[in-house]
């Protein structure tokens, strides 16, 4: 008898599915995976060194950088820690105005994670249909910004400029809906996508918990926690957490769907909100001579991948003496090493695809 | 054909060549031919896909290269010969180099069995469809010779699973290949092609009686062809294009070529076995119905025979096509399963019904 | 099981230095009180864990504890030198956390045996995240004042 000889393949940097370099140690017995060991920082930027280097203002238009999917969350989280630490409490207008934003911009990005998973399952069409509807929001994004991707557009205490082109934005969420249910047509029973993702990449409550899962992934477990419900940005603004117990990659996906219609409820609250309040009143910090006072200053924010949060320790200069992200695509790389294990080739791309990793918030 | 044979001896014989030589090239000259029209074939298969593709999921797919981006096939097969032929460091190089001219080779082949009309054929043996079945499951040696001898990983695991994809298709194609054999009584394509004409047009052709035959054998080309959604053996999301993900340049070509003619093919072959081949979907010839009973008659009908089994042919490409925008992938044990597990005893009952059906309607005994 | 989580009653038990806020502060045994809090308590999740490297006073460690039942944050602080003790055998998140720590300020968790260097290349001198990393390494073509870049 000789031994079953198994063999190592190197799933990426350099791969087409794995949304920028992330590299899988995977050894395999045919086409079984029999361990999988995740190597990151490909992309490694030193965004936590950086910021010790920096002055705060310096570094507000490199925290979009940290996920291009959605800048806007980042931006968000470093604003809202500066503002908790100088004691500011931002006017109603800017709130909703930055609800609208992360909200179009969280609908922007589970857009492309359905393009892109449904890629990884082999069908290339959602991809294109998904990057049209993508298309709109950028556009809006760009009309309001002048960015397509770094909007840049937070600043400490308000919003760079006022809001404009809302009418862009009725547009987008009458639109949205109906497309929304193009998809779920071509997609969600389709028998080949039914066999390759329900039941397939089951995350036990207890293993989401344990590995420190948050955001969809976690929802579609049965976990209820959402971070915008604790959120004093979504204070006046009605929205249900999507929780969905399937625990598949099928789950996972049907809890993006629904979470992209319940992002545009919350947009359309929040566009009313906007509506009705007046010019835009701000309390900006100058962001030249700001100096934060001694002491450590943490938030948190529903990114659309999970839970991020920024934490900062201040020792009273103009520069940060720690600055420390939690991203959370890096625990669903780790969840990876468990998840894949038992998994064949071609599941193992579709499972690594449902958790929506994104390799520039994983590397920091 | 015939006619040709003699002209061709007898401009031999004007300059002494001996007759055997005769013999032997004649039959080497169509498929040069062949070589050369699948070229045009397949710029034009290609660009047709990638302007559907477009269509589909609304882009205007290629439009720079030439009026409409017809050139743009092309210059990229231009491209494509210019580039350097890479051969990695540790592959073996003899079946390396082999693989991409083997799997060309049974192409060719099966193109000259095709009858393209009632007397256009360039090889035409009493048996012919067995070859045919033969020769299409033919590429898959040289892709898996191609992903052995590239010495990598991906490619291995694209060899792997194209060999167990053939082995599980290729059964439930031979039982459908069978059930046309007893409903034609005939091993020979022309054969075939003819016992399915009748007077009402359509109503002749095979698909009627054998349409979940017709099924199972459009399913299990889709397969042999690594084609949407069986296109395991070169998942570009799973293995990068797996057994070809080594070869560049002009080696490319030839598996690109060779995929896109076993896809012309194995859609006339299915236009020729279910659809009735050259016969006009209606009961004459349109050339008859203009030109009456002229001698340009009797000669047009042959080119429009010729066109009756093109649009088939493309109907069903179209729809393969269509099949792959719309389609996931599925896994690879699924896949196999299924072939086990539904093809196999479906194609087996489908025989089956066959021979009740030809026993009922008073076929040979 | 459910309890909320009582800072007295916790403080009690265990060998506290003080609490800051929601931080309490920890002289030893960081890895018995994680454990007791996720059994008794409920905290099932650690959001992370921040190294921050406070010169002379050795590196403080805050692990982020959180409840998803009663929506709780408690963080757990401890200050040392160069080796902690691994809490991956409680919660398997800490493997992410814990190699990222090591990556950046170099410290050992004893009974974490997979660390290794995660961002910075395997044969990468220094812990980048330290106060007292030297910026100006002369592998860095940008630092070499002899190349010409």
């Amino acid at each position: 008898m000789t031994a079953v000889k198994t063999f190592k393949l190197n799933l990426g940097p350099q791969h087409p599915s794995t949304h920028g370099v992330l590299r899988l140690i995977l050894e395999l017995d045919g086409e079984k995976i029999l361990s999988c060991e995740p190597d990151v920082g490909y992309l490694h930027r030193g965004m936590e060194k950086m910021a010790e280097q920096m002055k705060y203002v310096q570094y507000l238009p490199t925290v979009d950088r940290i996920d291009y999917l959605a800048g806007c969350f980042y931006s968000e989280l470093f604003c809202r820690t500066i503002e908790k630490a100088m004691g500011v409490e931002i006017p109603d207008k800017v709130k909703y105005i930055r609800v609208l934003l992360l909200e179009l911009n969280r609908i922007a990005s589970h857009l492309l994670w359905i393009g892109a998973f449904l890629m990884d399952l082999g069908a290339t069409s959602p991809f294109f249909y998904a990057f049209r509807e993508r298309e709109m929001i950028l556009r809006y994004f760009e009309k309001l910004t002048g960015q397509r991707m770094m909007y840049n557009y937070f600043v400490f205490g308000g919003v760079r400029t006022d809001i404009n082109y809302l009418e862009d934005i009725e547009n987008i969420i009458d639109i949205l809906p109906q497309k929304i249910k193009d998809y779920e047509k071509i997609i969600t029973d389709n028998p080949i996508f039914l066999t390759r993702t329900e039941g397939k990449g089951i995350i036990e409550q207890t293993l989401a918990k344990n590995y420190s899962i948050t955001g969809v992934n976690l929802r579609a477990s049965g976990v209820s926690y959402d971070q915008r419900l604790y959120d004093r940005l979504y204070n006046n603004i009605e929205f249900v957490p999507i929780v969905l117990d399937g625990k598949d990659s099928w789950s996972r996906y049907k809890a993006r769907i629904l979470e992209i219609n319940e992002s545009i409820k919350i947009i359309q609250q929040a566009l009313e909100k906007v509506k009705q309040l007046g010019d835009l009143r701000q309390v900006l910090i100058n962001p030249i001579r700001l100096k934060l006072p001694e002491g450590e200053y943490y938030s948190e924010i529903e990114a659309p991948r999970g839970l991020a949060s920024c934490y900062i320790l201040s020792d009273g200069s103009d520069k940060p003496y720690r600055l420390k992200w939690r991203t959370p695509s890096y625990y669903s790389v780790n969840l990876l090493r468990e998840i894949l294990r038992g998994a064949y080739l071609n599941d193992a791309i579709a499972i690594a695809g449902s958790l929506d990793i994104i390799l520039p918030e994983v590397d920091k | 054909m015939n006619y040709l044979y003699f002209l061709y001896m007898d401009f031999l014989a004007k300059y002494n060549v001996p007759k055997i030589l005769g013999n032997i090239t004649f039959y080497i000259i169509p498929f040069c031919i062949i070589a050369a029209v699948l070229l045009v074939v397949v710029l034009i298969l290609v660009l047709a896909e990638r302007k559907l593709l477009g269509y589909f999921t609304q882009r205007k797919g290629p439009n720079r290269v030439g009026y409409w981006g017809v050139l743009q096939t092309l210059a990229d097969a231009f491209k494509l010969l210019i580039k350097e032929n890479i051969t990695p460091g540790k592959a073996d190089r003899f079946l390396y180099n082999l693989a991409p001219i083997l799997v060309f080779v049974p192409v060719v082949t099966v193109l000259g069995i095709i009858p393209y009309s009632g007397e256009f054929t360039f090889v035409n043996t009493s048996t012919n469809i067995i070859l045919y079945v033969v020769l299409a499951a033919f590429p898959v040696l040289s892709i898996f010779l191609a992903g052995w001898s590239s010495n990598n990983k991906y490619s291995l695991l694209g060899a792997a699973r194209s060999i167990s994809q053939v082995l599980s298709y290729e059964l439930p194609i031979t039982f459908v290949v069978l059930s046309i054999v007893v409903l034609a009584s005939s091993m020979n394509l022309s054969g075939i092609t003819l016992a399915q004409y009748s007077s009402k047009g359509l109503a002749g052709w095979f698909i009627f009686p054998c349409i979940a035959g017709f099924c199972i054998m459009f399913i299990s080309i889709l397969a042999e062809l690594n084609r949407c959604p069986f296109d395991l053996p070169e998942a570009e999301s799973e293995l990068i294009c797996g057994y070809n993900t080594e070869y560049s340049g002009m080696r490319f070509a030839l598996f690109y070529l060779s995929e896109y003619s076993m896809l012309f093919a194995n859609s006339l072959f299915l236009s020729i076995i279910f659809l009735g081949g050259y016969l006009s979907p209606f009961g004459g010839y349109l050339s008859h119905i203009i030109f009456g009973d002229s001698q340009l008659a009797s000669f047009l009908v042959y080119f429009e025979q010729t066109f009756w089994l093109f649009l088939k042919s493309g109907i069903i490409i179209f729809v393969i096509i269509w099949i792959r925008a719309t389609l996931p992938r599925l896994a690879s044990y699924d896949l196999i399963k299924f072939s086990w597990v539904v093809l196999l005893p479906a194609s087996i009952i489908n025989l089956l019904w066959v021979i009740v059906y030809k026993y009922l309607t008073g076929g040979a005994a | 099981m459910d309890k909320k989580f009582n800072y007295e009653e916790f403080i009690k038990s265990f060998n506290v230095i003080g609490v800051v806020e929601d931080k309490i502060l920890f002289e030893k045994d960081i890895h018995d009180a994680i454990k007791f809090a996720k059994n008794t308590y409920s905290f099932d999740m650690l959001k992370n864990i921040t190294a921050i490297d406070k010169q002379e006073q050795g590196i403080e460690i805050i692990y982020h504890l959180y409840s998803t039942e009663n929506n709780e944050n408690v963080r757990f602080s401890i200050t040392l030198q160069d080796e902690c003790e691994s809490v991956t055998d409680i919660f398997k998140s800490a493997q992410a956390d814990e190699n990222e720590i090591y990556d950046m300020f170099g410290i050992k968790f004893l009974g974490n045996e997979s660390l290794k260097r995660l961002y910075m290349p395997e044969s990468w001198q220094g812990f980048p995240l330290k106060k007292d990393y030297v910026q100006d390494d002369t592998r860095l073509a940008w630092n070499d004042s002899s190349k010409d870049v």
